[in-house]
């Protein structure tokens, strides 16, 4: 014991291999919840269709929400109020309190989220139930949600940052899981575009390369994990095929009609994107970069090796997801079209090749939007290396 | 969000409410269906969601009925029976023995059958009820609740600026160092960048939210447009042509009461002429009916059709009738023998409730014990009809049914066609019978049924009047083969006073 205490003094407890803060365990908790109930919210919609606010899935997202924000209010109040000079100096203000800049973010993303509840009340007694379900209030709420595990990934990083060489394993993981939530959650928005139907048409590849890009590269860049971004993208992969596995287990039936899909359990979510495979090779190039200033040139490497492997990766992979052999537990192929979707040949068809082909031009259009992305996420993990506090 | 708040408080203040007519009648969208539950007969009242998707409100009355259940199911016209979710089970209303009442979710733009089954002590028994589900308004924000948004609103917004300004000033620097003036200024100016690039973000929002309005009020439901005019020919006649391009989309007519229009013509201002027609069709949208002899003027016109889908409308539009329409020797069209007019005095300011009695052609009177009428509550308008000598007058179906009634507002904003058993449109609802397998039910004599006729020569009609203020009714039956109008006038008052 006499020979812990002294290095206990001298660094917070938090900043070991072994344990996390139970904040950063609080706000990984609260995030899960989110990216949970957000699954689960859009299963709900596809399979039972009824809603109100009191679904558990909606208890499940507000209560992550709520966890984030309720602990990071405590411990901005006790930085603030009872912090040692030691935690007060490692915090950031924000209108006379303190607290570090993950707490604030998720905080703000608490607030953002409950905001929303009563505008979105407010949006289907005028515009009805989910018209569309890209709507201002539910894009605060998705604000909300995101900024919230963006807060946990800042809280992890932080402290990762401030943990010395060759120790903060454990926040290193705790970042690079929150990182894989955010990746979720990305995807999650993306799902009205990333049907495997939709993975032979030029739409999907520019979507993909403006965001995976960025997200990849600077969860890579700004952590000290080797092969970080294969890392997030494993627990990508991992939360999302939980969820895929899970939820069709759930007898469920339509509760609002028209009934055009008879389904009987809870509709899956659409099986990840292989994102591990483009994922290696970013991590790859960027730990050839590590102690040299990334430049623009490296932006054009990654985008046209992310381009190029995910395209490999997801063309063939979307061939697969619409034949037989995707249908079963496993894939899920044909268990996610919710009950109002009316069946037919065109659920094993690639669609939108006449509105939107994948043609040269597009993949031109996505190639830039990938250099851009990769580009942007460079700088990003550059800044998010050097966050403090 | 700020954008989007400092918008709602500038332009929602408003409950903004388009008089957007849905289905057969207009500005009365409530649905009341007297009739009978297998052996048990009931009172529904449908009142739809104003926003699709959205919840209506059912209420289903048993009067006597000792129920053991009443369930509720929405049957979509596409879907029917098969795509059909399962029955919400209805809850007894407490302290009204009797009353059972139900939420149920309306997703789409279309005609609707509520299934209603009612479990008792005499089996089961069920009755669907048609009902049309449109977006009929689009709701404005109001002032406490525009003012929590844009005070919440503005909180995020501060803090998200402060978020960047606390980030820069201090979110890379170790602990225990001090930001510098270099870092602060820094700070700031990411503030106001961010400032700058949020509130573009929320002006981008604001455009979207302006789109969903603009896109919302264009989706509100208005009947077919519709061209009318009176031609002098070799007798007056009247045309009707349903000029809209979305007919393309819809199913064919179908005749309601043997009739695939019934028109009615009243004159403005006085409500004092009427009629009620049965245009015969030319050609797929054109319409012709012999003109009955009106007195000249402007007259609103109402036109209610009902499509295959079970979906009734009410086209409205307004016609002059000029002078010299009288009594002409019909030759080119002749007249339906269903077609019925008349001319009473004008609405004058209607006496409060109580006894009122009108004189019917051919002799007798039509009694209607008028209870005081409230806007947004439900009533049963009662009448008794009798001969020159004051005995009961025995009534004979007028188009298959005990009576036919039409209730406008002096305004016109308030039209809607009625009979015994409800608002409900028949052909809809023998439409709907089918779907969910009542069509091997023996056929229904309407005029027979029971909440129809209270008695011989009584009449009764469940209705609700929307909106307060001076109406008019024109009630019509048919006695010794002649038909006959008793016209009454009500005042109907607020809600709460």
């Amino acid at each position: 014991m006499e020979s812990v205490a002294p290095a206990a003094i001298a660094r917070p407890r938090v900043e070991t291999a072994a344990a996390l803060p139970w904040y950063l365990t609080a706000m990984l908790a609260g995030s899960t919840s989110i990216v949970i109930g957000l699954l689960w919210d859009i299963s709900w919609h596809m399979t039972i269709g009824r809603d109100t606010f009191w679904t558990p899935a909606h208890m499940a997202i507000y209560l992550g929400g709520v966890i984030a924000g309720l602990s990071c209010g405590a411990l901005a109040l006790k930085t603030t109020f009872a912090g040692t000079p030691a935690e007060r100096t490692a915090a950031v203000g924000f209108w006379g309190f303190r607290a570090p800049l993950g707490a604030w973010v998720a905080i703000w993303g608490t607030f953002a989220m409950l905001t929303s509840a009563p505008f979105d009340d407010w949006w289907h007694s005028a515009y009805g139930l989910d018209v569309k379900i890209l709507s201002p209030p539910h894009s605060l709420l998705g604000a909300g949600m995101i900024t919230i595990q963006i807060g946990t990934m800042l809280m992890a990083l932080a402290l990762q940052n401030r943990a010395p060489a060759g120790e903060g394993r454990a926040l290193g993981l705790a970042h690079l899981y929150s990182a894989g939530i955010v990746l979720l959650m990305a995807t999650t928005l993306i799902t009205e575009y990333s049907y495997p139907n939709y993975q032979h048409s030029g739409i999907f590849y520019k979507i993909a390369c403006g965001v995976f890009p960025f997200s990849l590269v600077s969860i890579a860049r700004s952590s000290r994990r080797r092969w970080a971004a294969t890392t997030a993208s494993a627990f990508y992969m991992l939360l999302a095929c939980s969820m895929v596995w899970i939820l069709p287990l759930f007898e469920a039936h339509p509760k609002l009609g028209p009934i055009n899909t008879p389904v009987d359990h809870m509709v899956a979510p659409l099986f990840p994107l292989l994102l591990v495979i483009p994922a290696v090779a970013i991590d790859f190039f960027v730990q050839r970069r590590e102690e040299k200033r990334a430049g623009w040139q490296d932006a054009v490497l990654i985008a046209v090796s992310f381009l190029g492997l995910f395209l490999a990766a997801q063309w063939f992979f979307s061939a697969f997801m619409l034949s037989p052999g995707a249908q079963n537990w496993f894939f899920a192929g044909d268990r996610i079209w919710e009950y109002t979707s009316r069946p037919g040949p065109w659920r094993h068809s690639f669609l939108w090749l006449d509105t939107n082909p994948l043609t040269l031009r597009a993949l031109g259009i996505a190639l830039v939007l990938a250099v851009l992305s990769s580009g942007l996420g460079l700088l990003r993990g550059a800044g998010l290396a050097k966050v403090q506090r | 969000m700020k954008g989007f708040f400092s918008r709602s408080l500038a332009s929602l203040v408003l409950i903004l409410l388009a008089a957007a007519p849905a289905g057969a009648h207009v500005g009365s969208p409530n649905v009341f269906y007297d009739g009978n539950a297998g052996p048990y007969p009931v009172r529904v009242i449908i009142r739809p969601p104003v926003v699709i998707p959205g919840l209506a409100e059912i209420t289903v009355k048993l009067g006597e009925t000792k129920a053991s259940e009443v369930s509720v199911q929405p049957i979509q016209w596409k879907a029917g029976m098969k795509g059909a979710p399962p029955p919400d089970v209805a809850v007894p209303v407490p302290g009204a023995p009797g009353v059972w009442s139900a939420k149920l979710w309306f997703m789409r733009s279309s005609s609707y059958g509520v299934r209603v089954q009612v479990k008792g002590p005499a089996g089961p028994g069920q009755a669907v009820v048609p009902v049309t589900t449109v977006p009929m308004q689009v709701l404005g924000m109001e002032k406490g609740m525009g003012a929590i948004l844009a005070a919440l609103g503005l909180f995020l917004f501060a803090g998200a600026v402060t978020l960047v300004v606390s980030s820069v000033r201090e979110g890379t620097l170790p602990p225990g160092e001090v930001p510098d003036e270099h870092r602060r200024r820094k700070a700031r100016i990411s503030g106001v960048l961010a400032a700058v690039l949020l509130a573009f973000l929320l002006w981008q929002g604001r455009i979207w939210w302006n789109n969903v309005n603009a896109e919302a009020r264009q989706g509100l439901y208005t009947p077919f447009h519709i061209r009318t005019a009176v031609t002098m020919e070799s007798q007056p006649v009247l045309t009707l042509a349903i000029a809209d391009e979305r007919t393309a989309d819809w199913s064919p007519l179908m005749p309601d009461h043997g009739k695939l229009m019934h028109l009615f013509l009243i004159r403005e201002p006085g409500l004092d002429a009427f009629a009620h027609l049965h245009p015969v069709r030319q050609t797929q949208d054109d319409f012709r009916a012999a003109l009955p002899p009106l007195p000249a003027g402007r007259y609103r016109l109402y036109a209610d059709v009902v499509y295959e889908s079970g979906f009734p409308q009410t086209l409205v539009d307004t016609v002059t009738i000029p002078e010299g329409t009288g009594p002409q020797v019909a030759t080119a069209i002749a007249p339906d023998p269903d077609d019925s007019w008349h001319v009473a005095e004008p609405l004058t300011a209607p006496a409060a409730a109580g006894p009122k009695i009108a004189k019917l052609e051919g002799g007798g009177t039509m009694l209607w014990n008028q209870e005081p009428l409230v806007a947004n509550r439900e009533t049963t308008l009662r009448f008794e009809t009798r001969d020159a000598e004051g005995h009961p007058l025995p009534l004979e179906p007028y188009m298959g049914m005990l009576s036919h009634a039409v209730i406008t507002r002096d305004d016109g904003k308030v039209f809607i066609h009625l009979h015994p058993m409800g608002t409900i449109n028949m052909a809809a609802q023998e439409s709907f019978e089918k779907k969910v397998g009542m069509e091997e039910m023996p056929a229904m004599d309407h005029a027979s049924m029971p909440g129809m006729n209270r008695g011989p020569s009584v009449l009764s009609f469940p209705y609700e009047f929307p909106q307060p203020g001076r109406y008019r009714l024109w009630v019509q039956v048919k006695s010794e083969g002649q038909v006959r109008t008793g016209v009454f006038d009500a005042a109907v008052g607020k809600a709460g006073k």
